[in-house]
């Protein structure tokens, strides 16, 4: 297992604090965060590029923190790949075994095994100076696996790559850390990327962890507001006042005008008079209901009013407000079932929010929160 | 005027300044002088001189250099900011001072003693030598870490995370890589060295087949007023020089790391 225990470092005026987290063997762990939120600054302490101002970093029980880059037994590709510009698509593979004296050709064992998985054959004697997006990232792995060490640290690997080509490369990407039991510790900024790819998840906001997990818990329950607007959640609403009936609980949504209805076991360990709690829910977990829906037992119904609606390829992204209140939410649904309930700007919409997709998020501070909700 | 032309107009008018002073040499120029000087035992004595001298200052500078440029590239150390500096010494000091630095610091006991335990260097070709060491090993170190401040950090630090020690890392990856800058590092410094006369002339002297470089022996047939041959071994200096520039641009073109 690779450890990041309390970890903190700097660069200029930027502090990344006291980060814990853990790579357990053959899965991948994501580190998900905005461009500048400390994500590489991470990396590069743990791989031994900077020196952390505190805590450790330990991988399968060896403390690693001060060893040097080549003998901490990672094995890093950076965001620029830094494939070798003089050498051949060849040697940059064989780079790791020929360092360690050995003469292995490529025909030998694990290297013609990823050179054939990675479809990289035909461009072995190739400058890596005239390669492909594509070709440039399979050979930046195949050089990364070739050196048989069992922890990679991947880091924004497939910025540069366009969507199709990205997609493909998770595809690889996940066969690879399969078929050869690799830990991956990868930085993204990529939400699809990094639900795709990882585990676990760690999202990181401004140098500082926010939240960790198995990437199910991350996905359906942020811990904050920060984190659950950095997710791309957009309907967040605060909780004016809260109550606990039977096995339910009932959140009263000024902004909405309504009361909601969660099940008791959403509050978790939070307390309700001591909690400032805003409720959120994804746009795709909002069901827009037929006439015919609409029963008396269906609870969390808000009737409400098409603002606006945004077609976004298959989905249509429509907006609209409760009746008696001016905050805005938003639902994606597919663009067909937009047009068979005839929706359009001003049309009158039931919208319900289910209560298994109703998540309770801290709030830690006023200022993200109360723009999202605007 | 548009700009672009009046830019053009300088480039061409510096242009111009050389090759007119180029060319003002043949109107002293004897065909009968040329093979005279050219094939005289003292003419190509300076020749071969100039040419030993300058390739053994030039190898041991690059030998300095290479690393001197990778450590101020690389690393931060005490004193890294004073060392940068003293690079410059050879261009802001004239190379007379320069010279004459060297024959006061072999004036002082450290530079007697040396002199007395060692190879003499005051009057000698190793004085040709240590005056031109002196004047590019500076030069050199300076244009070789400019190719190595272009070569970005990450190409050693993924080498190394494949198993490269500092040093495979180095070799393998930093040197390659910085090979043009260097070529171009030592063609310059031998150009130089070539060329050097201030410091030479200082701590060498200039005494006739024993420490008389090809800018000395122009210096000394200009001095006796022997115009004629005084064109040839400048013409001969003219196109050592010209034609190693040449070979510096056609190494100098095409490393790009991005």
């Amino acid at each position: 297992m690779l450890e990041v225990i309390n970890l903190s470092a700097s660069a200029g005026c930027f502090v990344l604090n006291n980060v814990s987290l853990a790579v357990i063997p053959s899965a991948c762990h994501v580190i998900l965060g905005p461009t500048g939120s400390g994500k590489t600054l991470l990396l590069e302490s743990v791989i031994g590029l900077r020196n952390p101002q505190g805590g450790r970093v330990v991988l399968e029980g060896q403390e690693i923190t001060g060893l040097p880059i080549e003998r901490r037994g990672l094995s890093y590709v950076p965001q620029d790949l830094a494939l070798f510009p003089h050498m051949t698509v060849r040697e940059n593979i064989l780079y790791p075994i020929r360092i360690r004296g050995s003469n292995e050709d490529i025909e030998n064992g694990i290297v013609r095994e990823l050179v054939d998985s990675l479809g990289i054959r035909h461009i072995l004697d190739r400058s890596v100076r005239n390669l492909s997006g594509g070709e440039r990232q399979r050979t930046a792995l195949a050089r990364a696996v070739a050196s048989g060490r069992k922890y990679l640290i991947l880091d924004e690997p497939l910025s540069a790559l366009h969507e199709s080509l990205k997609k493909e490369l998770w595809y690889l990407l996940k066969d690879l850390q399969r078929r050869y039991e690799l830990a991956i510790l990868m930085v993204t900024h990529d939400l699809e990327e990094a639900f795709f790819l990882g585990d676990t998840v760690s999202v990181i906001l401004e140098g500082k962890l926010c939240q960790q997990g198995r990437k199910e818990d991350v996905y359906e329950h942020p811990s904050s507001v920060e984190v659950a607007g950095f997710l791309g959640i957009r309907n967040l609403f605060h909780v004016n006042r809260a109550s606990v009936s039977a096995d339910s609980l009932l959140m009263y949504c000024e902004d909405l005008g309504t009361t909601l209805t969660l099940p008791l076991s959403s509050l978790k360990s939070r307390s309700l008079e001591t909690s400032s709690l805003a409720l959120g829910i994804r746009s795709e977990e909002i069901a827009v209901l037929m006439p015919g829906e609409l029963t008396p037992h269906v609870t969390n119904i808000i009737e409400g009013i098409v603002r606006d609606t945004f077609e976004n390829g298959a989905f249509l992204t429509l907006i609209a407000t409760g009746r008696g209140s001016s905050t805005s939410l938003e639902t994606v649904l597919p663009r067909m079932v937009a047009k068979k309930l005839g929706l359009l700007r001003g049309s009158p919409v039931f919208l319900r929010l289910p209560e298994d997709s109703l998540f309770l998020v801290d709030i830690d501070s006023a200022g993200p929160f109360e723009r999202l909700s605007s | 005027m548009s700009f672009k032309r009046i830019s053009i107009a300088c480039s061409v008018a510096t242009f111009g300044v050389y090759a007119i002073l180029i060319l003002s040499l043949f109107y002293f120029f004897r065909r009968e002088t040329l093979w005279d000087t050219l094939l005289s035992e003292r003419t190509l004595f300076s020749i071969r001189l100039s040419i030993m001298a300058a390739t053994i200052s030039t190898l041991l500078s690059i030998v300095i250099a290479v690393p001197s440029a990778f450590a101020l590239s690389r690393y931060d150390f005490l004193g890294k900011r004073a060392v940068d500096t003293i690079l410059e010494l050879p261009m802001i000091v004239s190379p007379a001072a320069l010279g004459a630095m060297l024959l006061i610091f072999f004036n002082n006991p450290l530079g007697l003693w040396i002199q007395d335990h060692g190879p003499q260097f005051v009057f000698t070709f190793y004085g040709i030598v240590l005056a031109q060491f002196v004047t590019v090993a500076g030069v050199a170190t300076r244009l070789i870490k400019a190719a190595m401040d272009e070569i970005p950090v990450r190409y050693e630090a993924v080498a190394r995370t494949l198993g490269a020690s500092p040093a495979q890392a180095f070799r393998t990856v930093t040197l390659p890589l910085s090979r043009r800058g260097i070529y171009a590092a030592a063609i310059l410094s031998w150009a130089k060295a070539l060329g050097e006369f201030g410091a030479t002339i200082t701590i060498a002297g200039s005494m006739s087949m024993k420490t008389e470089t090809l800018p000395i022996a122009i210096f000394m047939r200009l001095s006796s007023a022997e115009i004629e041959g005084t064109v040839v071994l400048i013409l001969i200096l003219v196109s050592i020089g010209l034609s190693i520039l040449y070979v510096v641009r056609f190494l100098s073109t095409g490393a790009s790391y991005a």
